[in-house]
């Protein structure tokens, strides 16, 4: 009852938060007067309407949570059975503790995962960066310049989507090892210095990118290149640095192409851990502690960075 | 040497007339699209379509990847081979059952999530995207590790709660009927909450205007939802279905090299895995490609297919 009059304010009330959020997602940076607005119009209705939109999103917060549950468990249960002293890494007490740290500690004097980590550190910010740089080469070209061909060689980036890498791995082996690179870094870093889909992801921006501030550049006297560093980088950084720690992440992440070239090295964590992962059979709590000591990197710019993770990879999906 | 060149060529381009100066300049305008699309198109060609060529011309000829030993040309006989394996066929099905799973997990679920939890705004939004897309960025070696531990026989949770309600179950990634299946748990889990973000921030773009204006036109939320909702989704969608048709193979590949190595008895293998088998297991580089050429040809027919559907079916918001 009590439930029916209250409802009518909270209309608007309920129109207002759903609007404004939308509307900051799809113009970034002016979240700020957008966000005072809300908030000023929110308190005048707050005390009743509150309870009811609680109540009206209950379902949707069950639905939410359980599906929040089911994503963070198995990570909650790495971290739980990696924490746990060895004797205990059977116990099935959902909470955590005792804590105890000789798993991590097993695992560091089994393997030099240390140096592993430090690699695929390097490995990937050199394919991020790499990747990062010929993209926006190659994006400004398209996006600047109307030439023969263009579509043409567009076509090509566009085209190696239905390329799968497997079908290309053994000429790609092949070459690799002509060139000496076997079970080398370098090997790994190499077949993937461009990624077709940064320079289409980038592509996207440079073309929203306002044509008048490269008139302007241009009769300032500054060459193509010149306002390609002084002009349009600067402007893109939030793109660029959303893009460059999703290429840093997928390349962290990348497993096929390191499991064919270091077939002999345990340079890189992904091939390294894996013959430890073999090896410990039922040590769940060494197996746990190596496992999250491969993902901490990437939870590490996750919790900092969470913003651009997420809407670099959504945008993707997106198109 | 080289500065006695260089010196003379420097020299021209101030002392000449302004007639030359200018055909310079417009030649190097001309040029410079393709010096900064260069190093990418060059990259481009070496490590992916060269090497697809190569895939085409290995696929006429027996060898088995040792450089020392000479190709022998065998005309058509490895696609007549790789067509008759009985590996092949099931690779195939397989791969199929991953797609339709993977609509099902990665485009049809978050579809339903999406709509049904878009009432939750705000930050308590954020917070829970947050959480949903964390098995997303897990590397494949910890997720496969975790799902390991989570499936073990013994003291693994999953195995416990099954038997506490009273249908214990053995090893799941030993049992050629349930291999599969837990490889698409385990993707699924990682695909699952990627889904969700991109439908929710699809829905997101949609204005309101349209649902308001159908409900005073007296439309009810289930017309809203299916007449306007959906439709407007559609890009969305779309892509994402696209994306699932032809990555699902990808996407799987690591966990079953981890986890199932396709078995057992190439119960849960894919089409990706089996080019993998066939040349760096089998080392029969004819073979391995062979398959390959076709899966390219497969594929690049249902995009193009499929592009060309879409073209038709979505629904522009403009």
């Amino acid at each position: 009852m009590a439930f029916i009059t209250i409802a009518p304010p909270a209309q608007p009330g309920s129109a207002d938060t759903s609007t404004v959020p939308e509307r900051s997602k799809a113009s970034g940076p002016t979240t700020a007067p957008a966000a005072g607005l809300r908030r000023t119009r929110f308190a005048s209705l707050r005390l009743g309407s509150l309870r009811t939109v609680f109540l009206r999103t209950l379902p949707s917060h069950v639905l939410l949570i359980a599906l929040a549950i089911v994503s963070i468990f198995p990570i909650y249960w790495m971290f739980v059975t990696a924490f746990r002293p060895p004797s205990d890494a059977l116990s099935i007490n959902p909470l955590p503790g005792p804590l105890s740290l000789e798993n991590f500690q097993y695992v560091l004097k089994t393997i030099p995962i240390a140096g592993m980590l430090a690699n695929t550190f390097g490995m990937a910010l050199a394919l991020a960066a790499s990747q990062l740089l010929v993209a926006i080469l190659a994006s400004y070209g398209f996006a600047r310049w109307d030439f023969v061909g263009k579509k043409a060689l567009y076509l090509l980036f566009v085209g190696s989507w239905l390329v799968p890498f497997q079908v290309t791995m053994i000429p790609n082996y092949l070459l690799v090892s002509q060139m000496g690179l076997l079970n080398t870094i370098t090997g790994v870093v190499i077949p993937q210095l461009c990624s077709a889909f940064a320079v289409m992801m980038l592509r996207q921006h440079l073309e929203a990118f306002p044509k008048d501030l490269l008139d302007a550049s241009q009769m300032d006297g500054r060459s193509s290149w010149r306002t390609l560093w002084e002009v349009v980088v600067p402007n893109l950084r939030p793109a660029l640095a959303a893009l460059g720690i999703m290429l840093f992440i997928s390349a962290w992440n990348e497993y096929l192409w390191p499991s064919l070239i270091m077939q002999k090295s345990d340079a890189l964590i992904q091939v390294g851990i894996r013959g430890f992962l073999g090896a410990e059979g039922n040590n769940w709590g060494a197996i746990m502690a190596a496992s999250s000591l491969a993902c901490l990197p990437i939870f590490l710019i996750y919790i900092f960075l969470q913003r651009y993770v997420v809407d670099a990879f959504v945008r993707s999906g997106l198109k | 040497m080289f500065i006695e060149t260089a010196g003379p060529a420097a020299g021209i381009a101030p002392a000449g007339p302004a007639g030359r100066t200018a055909t310079r300049r417009s030649k190097r305008r001309i040029l410079s699209p393709y010096l900064y699309i260069l190093p990418a198109v060059v990259l481009l060609l070496v490590w992916t379509y060269w090497p697809l060529g190569q895939t085409v011309n290995l696929s006429f000829n027996d060898w088995n990847l040792i450089p020392t030993r000479p190709k022998q040309y065998v005309d058509v006989q490895k696609y007549a081979k790789v067509l008759s394996l009985p590996e092949l066929h099931q690779a195939l099905i397989n791969t199929g059952l991953y797609i339709l799973a993977f609509l099902g997990i990665s485009v049809a679920l978050p579809l339903v999530f999406a709509l049904l939890s878009r009432k939750v705004q705000g930050k308590a939004r954020t917070a829970y995207q947050a959480l949903i897309f964390v098995p997303f960025l897990i590397t494949p070696v910890a997720s496969s590790a975790i799902w390991r531990w989570l499936f073990a026989p013994e003291g693994g949770t999953i195995p416990a709660i099954a038997a506490a309600l009273g249908a214990p179950m053995g090893n799941v990634f030993r049992d050629p009927d349930s291999s599969m299946t837990a490889v698409i748990v385990i993707v699924g889990w990682q695909m699952l909450g990627f889904g969700v973000l991109v439908v929710s921030a699809g829905l997101a773009g949609i204005s309101p205007d349209y649902a308001a204006a159908a409900s005073i036109d007296g439309a009810s939320g289930r017309q809203i939802t299916w007449r306007i909702i959906i439709p407007l989704l559609s890009p969305s969608l779309v892509f994402l279905a696209l994306m699932t048709i032809l990555l699902s193979a990808q996407w799987t590949y690591p966990i079953i090299d981890l986890v199932t190595q396709g078995g057992p008895g190439n119960s849960s293998t894919n089409i990706y895995y089996l080019l993998y088998q066939f040349g760096f297991r089998n080392f029969d580089a004819g073979l391995s490609s062979a398959a390959g050429t076709l899966f390219f040809l497969g594929f690049g027919l249902i995009a193009l297919v499929f592009v060309e559907l879409s073209e038709r079916l979505s629904f522009y918001d403009n």
